[in-house]
């Protein structure tokens, strides 16, 4: 992982409307855009970044790049990720939803065989406070500080920083692993990035029901992660088999899975107390947590 | 999205996996003109499983009990599903019964084969017989053999059950589905196999890259079918209506209000930040249509609205919220008016709204909508207890 102010960014469907959106805002928080990719559009200078047909173009004007972003739509997300990887660019986030399952296992096996950091697709991407925006994160929500905060989901994310910023923690990272069935990276591989990172100091996961990253990363924290974890799930009320939102925010009920009682909110959150990480009933629970695990005093304001 | 048997049966044949010769049946007296030689079977057509269990599958040897079984079967819901069609098939001598499937697993984020020797009903209480292959590279036949001998098949049988799988994974493959299974295949005494039963689950995020599939929901409605705009509405037996912008804030919600001992009664999410042309516009258009459609669940006593967003300004929100109530004081002033009577007006009583929106400092003009209709509150936590306290006192005073 390196995201810093002086990383140099591409944007992926610059002219695109997600990407008309928050090119700009990504600039304003001090991001380096330097180049911008739309087929069609190539020739254009959009906020005073030059936009090319192709990744191969962008590239030989202004040289490496060590970050894209990709805006593209859904069907064509697999072809702008596998061009970015083809330019040798080995970080790329995702934030386009509704990309077909089997074009990501395409694209994660691309991404495996070249060592590439995959995150999304379905993704609000990262934002590292003070630093870097990489994506939707909203900035006045965040600020530096020496929480690692994970998460599957895009707003809730959000909310949980601004309880955090509210409570006096600041973040090292935010990252939106993504709320689809299929995504590029998952907690356990940011759970080790995280424990090695020298600026986070402890790290708050937030999970929701669906699959099984969250089983597979309390075993994980049992098993290697020194840093305290505090954990917050949603869903634990959700009806089975129906969608809200994320597609994989769905617990399956096929015959394949069954004898395999995994993707409950309860499996999860019993993974997590068997691991003894602290797990939130609430979103406001968690600053508290986190004051606890670091051994901060966690005096009530009164009002 | 699943489809019925007779449409994965299509695409089946396309594929060239053996199916028997089948004829769709709309309405009883289409059995006349059966083409099929007696004795068939009748299969109701419903995306519920387990219909044989509870009647939905009938075996006949004439055309007058077919019609008499094909009324029964048409009147016969399963599981509340009323089938659609009946699917008439000619019957099978099966010596055994494989079961064989392809799906995702996300967490490998690869393909996998599935199967058994020990498929039909019982798949799910034999499931320690069931054999797994993980497509970690490009698929090639060999994955299928491999499955085939891991099911303890051997000769010309793994061969044509290797030959089956390696059709289902083309299918799964080009289709983008979820879900392609095959249960039972059955074995005659020859050695020959036939899919006797099929379902295909397509991906919903994929769906429209295919028009033959689309062509199938258009054709049929489904009920279990997700609205396209993805406007995702959850209805369930309480009587709090929660609007959030994201489907995880508006999982947490949800969890949230039943925690503090209060029942959810629709679940909407109005977000769509990650939606490939998304615009600024979007969330309150999302909002404004949202509301219209909690509020017609009749249940819902209040509405509980958490935003968070810093892209659209509060003052819009407000107005989204505003031109809403202005609209329903209207309707049910039309129908007091109409009614002539002032019970009329309370029985469309409009919900009382808890709103909390996390964004920018917004400087909302509160006084801009009427608090007897409008909560405005900073926190999610007081926004729940409130909204939760008010709609105990709703459902006990109604």
């Amino acid at each position: 992982m390196n995201f810093s102010t002086h990383s140099k960014v591409m944007v992926q469907g610059i002219t695109e409307p997600l990407g008309s959106v928050y090119t700009p805002l990504m600039q304003a928080y001090g991001t380096n855009v330097v180049v911008g990719v739309s087929p069609g559009s190539g020739g254009q200078v959009v906020q005073g970044i030059p936009v090319f047909d192709m990744v191969e173009q962008a590239l030989a004007t202004v040289g490496t790049i060590d970050v894209t972003v990709i805006f593209v739509h859904p069907y064509l997300a697999l072809d702008a990720a596998l061009e970015a990887i083809d330019a040798g660019i080995r970080q790329i986030i995702l934030i386009t939803e509704g990309m077909p399952p089997l074009d990501m296992v395409r694209l994660a096996r691309k991404a495996e065989a070249t060592e590439t950091l995959l995150i999304g697709p379905n993704s609000p991407g990262i934002i590292v406070p003070g630093q870097i925006l990489l994506g939707l994160h909203p900035p006045t929500f965040y600020r530096p500080g020496s929480v690692g905060l994970i998460s599957r989901s895009g707003t809730l994310t959000y909310e949980i920083a601004l309880e955090l910023t509210r409570a006096g923690l600041g973040q090292s990272i935010g990252i939106g692993l993504g709320g689809d069935a299929i995504v590029g990276s998952s907690f356990p591989q940011w759970l080790q990035i995280l424990d090695e990172d020298e600026a986070t100091e402890a790290i708050v996961l937030v999970g929701e029901i669906g699959g099984e990253t969250e089983e597979a990363a309390a075993h994980y924290i049992a098993e290697v992660i020194d840093k305290p974890v505090i954990a917050y799930i949603a869903g634990r009320t959700a009806p089975r088999g129906r969608r809200i939102g994320h597609a994989g925010a769905i617990i399956a009920s096929q015959v394949i899975e069954i004898g395999m009682e995994i993707g409950t909110a309860e499996s999860k959150i019993d993974a997590f107390r068997r691991a003894q990480v602290p797990v939130a009933e609430s979103p406001s629970q968690i600053p508290a947590l986190v004051k606890q695990a670091l051994g901060l005093a966690t005096c009530k304001i009164s009002s | 999205m699943d489809l019925l048997e007779y449409q994965a049966k299509e695409l089946f044949h396309k594929m060239g996996i053996p199916i028997l010769p089948s004829q769709r049946i709309d309405r009883p007296k289409d059995l006349k003109g059966l083409q099929i030689p007696y004795p068939i079977v009748l299969k109701s057509q419903v995306y519920i499983g387990g219909r044989s269990r509870v009647g939905g599958v009938r075996f006949v040897e004439n055309t007058i009990d077919a019609i008499a079984a094909a009324q029964t079967i048409f009147n016969l819901p399963i599981q509340g599903e009323f089938p659609t069609a009946i699917l008439a098939e000619a019957k099978y001598n099966a010596e055994q019964e494989f079961y064989l499937a392809v799906t995702l697993n996300r967490s490998l984020r690869r393909p996998v084969l599935l199967g058994s020797q020990r498929g039909g009903v019982n798949v799910e209480a034999e499931i320690e017989h069931m054999q797994q292959v993980v497509v970690d590279r490009e698929f090639s036949p060999f994955y299928a053999r491999r499955l085939a001998l891991k099911m303890g098949l051997q000769g010309n049988l793994m061969l044509s059950i290797s030959q089956v799988m390696e059709k289902m994974y083309r299918l799964f493959f080009e289709k983008d589905l979820d879900l392609i299974e095959i249960n039972p295949l059955a074995v005659n005494a020859n050695n020959e196999v036939m899919a006797l039963d099929g379902k295909v689950t397509v991906n919903d995020d994929a769906l429209n890259r295919h028009a033959d599939l689309v062509a199938f929901v258009t054709k049929v409605s489904n009920p279990y079918a997700q609205p396209s705009d993805s406007m995702m509405l959850v209805e369930m037996d309480g009587n709090i209506g929660i609007v959030c912008n994201g489907a995880s804030l508006a999982m947490a919600a949800m969890d949230l209000v039943a925690r503090a001992g209060g029942r959810p009664a629709s679940v909407l999410n109005v977000g769509s930040e990650t939606c490939y042309d998304w615009h600024p516009s979007a969330l309150g258009d999302r909002l404004d249509r949202g509301l219209e459609l909690i509020s017609q669940n009749k249940q819902v006593k209040v509405i509980l609205i958490n935003l968070v967003n810093v892209i659209v300004p509060c003052d819009e929100i407000v107005k989204v919220i505003a031109a809403y109530l202005q609209h329903k004081a209207r309707n049910s002033r039309n129908v007091s008016e109409i009614r002539g009577n002032a019970r009329a007006a309370r029985s469309v009583r409009i919900p009382h709204l808890f709103v909390r929106l996390a964004g920018e400092d917004c400087l909302l003009d509160r006084d801009a909508l009427p608090a007897t209709q409008v909560t405005w509150l900073d926190s999610l936590d007081d926004a729940i207890v409130q909204a939760v306290i008010l709609a105990k006192a709703a459902s006990k005073s109604s």
